[in-house]
């Protein structure tokens, strides 16, 4: 359903058609059969491997799936732990063939957090490895990444110093992050750990762990100007930051970093829109402490913008009425 | 390369795609999506409806064939005999009501169904979760069905509303965008499922409009097609996903139209249905979705769609659920 190319059509052959026709009749008759099987509810291990054969071919079956599932809590070996160790131990070595057919397929990493959850012994510290090594192919896949902080719950859970599960976690965001600043996921997961990374420490500590994450964000909005969820971050670390004050701080060494970074590229998009936002901003927490040649800078950059970035042209518009309106200046 | 010059929608062409998709039964790919065929159903139909041509399928068959997807636990499943799921009892009451058949089944056996995936004793921070099926995934997309499909038969209220709601905010994100779910990464699709949550909840108070509003802006790329999230790939569904959000945030105008259209246009195959990106193939996914997204800036002849339920106004309307729109921020003025 995906980027799939369109390809020049032509008349297949009757060698193709019959090869197609076989195809689908033998999709059909195993599918068939798992039906009928479920149907009748048969929970045998011929049952079980019925299933297996389809799902390979098709990851997205969920009613067959679900049925797998009945089928293993059915038989004699689930009732033994061992055994079902044994049972649920396959199952995710056959769950692991068959992930990169469609590393996206929700019913697959649902059965994955099923089978983590049955066995008797599971493995989580496995499974963390596993996902790292899945999230170094594809940094960005959201499956990976709930599946990552499912398990993470999972070993804090069990943890008796909880805290130092964040902590690795924070660290493996920030190898992910050093490895690729522009790695959004680990930003995200990053935002999330970060909350109780601060709730472990006292104020000095508070106020360190802010001071690094602020020169890592900033790094970050170097390296790329244009990303857009570096900005966003910055903007969220004034959020969380303890006083006003504390947030005009912050606001100035934006807008100090956003002029050298118009110095180096004076129409550079998103470092304009960050300054009209963070005059704005700073303006409303400290009424007065924007000056009027600012304010007018403000104005001009938004009518800038609605030429560097047309299609966005709505938005600057707005933008403009909102704080002319509210700095009470001519539009 | 364009044929599309004059941004022409092929109107014949995707209702013939459309009615042909029951005929490809040759290939193996018709198999293969029977588990979601209900869902597939509910994409052509709203297409029709759109370009106004509801008649193109038969509704008789539709509906006999949708009832039948009914299971004993009132859930309906993807195709029939196949497990009941929140996605397509969600897909089964739209088909019906878009037919004003929604009378013919027993609404008090799907608000029992839903009821019964609602996670009332496991809060934690007050938040209700939600599941898909018996087999315990939650998500905000099931969030949203569950107060969607009641919304319908007008049980929403027997919902922890309240809790939905607290569920919904711990799975917004400092970017203003929603996940999955609590901690769940940004991403257009569950954007549009939480914030059309959140609209017929009532609840529009919980989302940072200009925060979301901005980064939705952002989604837009330089061919005029959008993205589901920062870095990813321009796609015809995000037309829907994106200018739904942004329509219930009375922000369509954040976004160029007209390079949005021209970029859906170009995604159309000359022998019928859309692809999600130029010259790949068509399928009836993102005919939908794409339809949607050119109604919703509102392309010549196309009727109008609920950002909020992706149906026709005109059915959203004629079943009583357009009074969501009461309930946005009198400050949001469009």
């Amino acid at each position: 359903m995906h980027g799939r190319r369109r390809q020049q059509e032509r008349e297949p052959t009757q060698d193709e058609l019959q090869q197609a026709k076989q195809r689908v009749d033998r999709y059909r008759a195993l599918n068939s059969h798992v039906m009928d099987l479920k149907a009748t509810s048969v929970f045998t291990n011929d049952a079980l491997d019925a299933t297996k054969r389809l799902l390979e071919q098709n990851t997205e079956l969920h009613t067959v799936w679900n049925y797998r599932r009945t089928i293993f809590t059915s038989l004699d070996e689930w009732q033994c732990q061992d055994t079902r160790q044994q049972m649920l131990d396959g199952e995710l070595n056959f769950l692991l063939g068959i992930i990169t057919k469609n590393i996206k397929s929700y019913w697959m990493w649902n059965h994955r957090m099923w089978a983590l959850s049955s066995l008797p012994r599971p493995e989580w510290q496995r499974e963390l490895g596993l996902v790292a090594k899945l999230l170094a192919l594809d940094a960005r896949n959201y499956h990976g990444w709930d599946y990552r902080r499912f398990v993470v719950a999972q070993l804090k859970d069990a943890a008796t110093d909880k805290h130092e599960v964040d902590t690795q976690e924070f660290a493996f965001t920030t190898e992910q992050i050093n490895h690729d600043c522009a790695n959004h996921s680990a930003w995200h997961n990053r935002s999330k750990l970060l909350p109780e990374i601060l709730a472990q420490r006292d104020e000095d500590g508070q106020l360190e762990v802010l001071q690094t994450e602020n020169d890592l964000i900033l790094n970050a909005i170097y390296t790329d100007p244009d990303d857009q969820n570096a900005w966003l971050y910055y903007d969220w670390l004034l959020d969380i930051q303890k006083s006003d004050e504390d947030r005009c701080r912050l606001l100035r060494n934006k807008i100090a970093a956003i002029r050298e970074l118009l110095e180096l590229e004076e129409d550079s998009k998103r470092p304009l829109v960050e300054l009209v936002s963070a005059y704005a901003e700073l303006e409303r927490l400290q009424s007065g402490s924007v000056s009027e040649p600012e304010k007018k800078e403000c104005l001009e950059t938004l009518r800038r913008l609605e030429s560097i970035d047309p299609y966005r042209v709505g938005r600057y518009t707005d933008m403009s009425r909102t704080l002319s309106k509210q700095w009470a200046l001519g539009a | 390369m364009t044929m599309f010059g004059t941004n022409q929608l092929l109107v014949d062409k995707h209702v013939e795609f459309i009615q042909n998709l029951d005929k490809k039964q040759d290939g193996l790919e018709y198999w293969m999506t029977e588990h979601l065929r209900v869902s597939g159903i509910y994409w052509g139909l709203v297409a029709l409806f759109l370009l106004d041509r509801p008649q193109a399928l038969d509704h008789e068959q539709i509906i006999a064939y949708v009832r039948g997807c009914q299971n004993a636990d009132g859930g309906f499943g993807g195709h029939t005999h196949h497990d009941s799921h929140l996605l397509y009892t969600m897909s089964s009451v739209q088909i019906l009501s878009m037919l004003n058949a929604l009378d013919q089944i027993d609404g008090k056996k799907v608000t029992k169904y839903v009821l019964s995936l609602q996670q009332t004793n496991k809060q934690t921070n007050g938040q209700t979760t939600v599941c898909g099926d018996v087999w315990g995934e939650h998500d905000t997309r099931f969030a949203f069905i569950a107060m969607a499909v009641l919304s319908f038969f007008n049980t929403q209220d027997q919902l922890d509303t309240n809790g939905i709601v607290e569920y919904i905010r711990g799975a917004m994100n400092y970017d203003g965008g929603f996940g999955s779910k609590p901690g769940g990464e940004s991403h257009a699709a569950q954007v549009y499922t939480c914030v059309a949550a959140l609209a017929v909840a009532g609840r529009l108070d919980v989302v940072d409009r200009d925060r979301l509003s901005g980064w939705l802006a952002e989604r837009q790329l330089l061919c005029g097609g959008m993205n589901g999230r920062p870095q990813k790939l321009e796609d015809v569904c995000y037309a829907w996903w994106v200018g739904s959000a942004l329509d219930i945030l009375r922000r369509r105008h954040w976004i160029s139209a007209e390079k949005l259209v021209e970029f859906v246009v170009s995604a159309q195959d000359e022998k019928g249905g859309i692809a999600d990106r130029p010259g790949d193939v068509a399928d009836v996914y993102h005919t939908c979705f794409g339809i949607a997204g050119l109604s919703l800036v509102r392309y010549p002849g196309l009727n109008e769609v609920d950002p909020v339920y992706c149906m026709p106004r005109s059915v959203v309307r004629r079943l009583g659920l357009h009074k969501w729109q009461d309930n946005v921020p009198k400050s949001w003025s469009q």
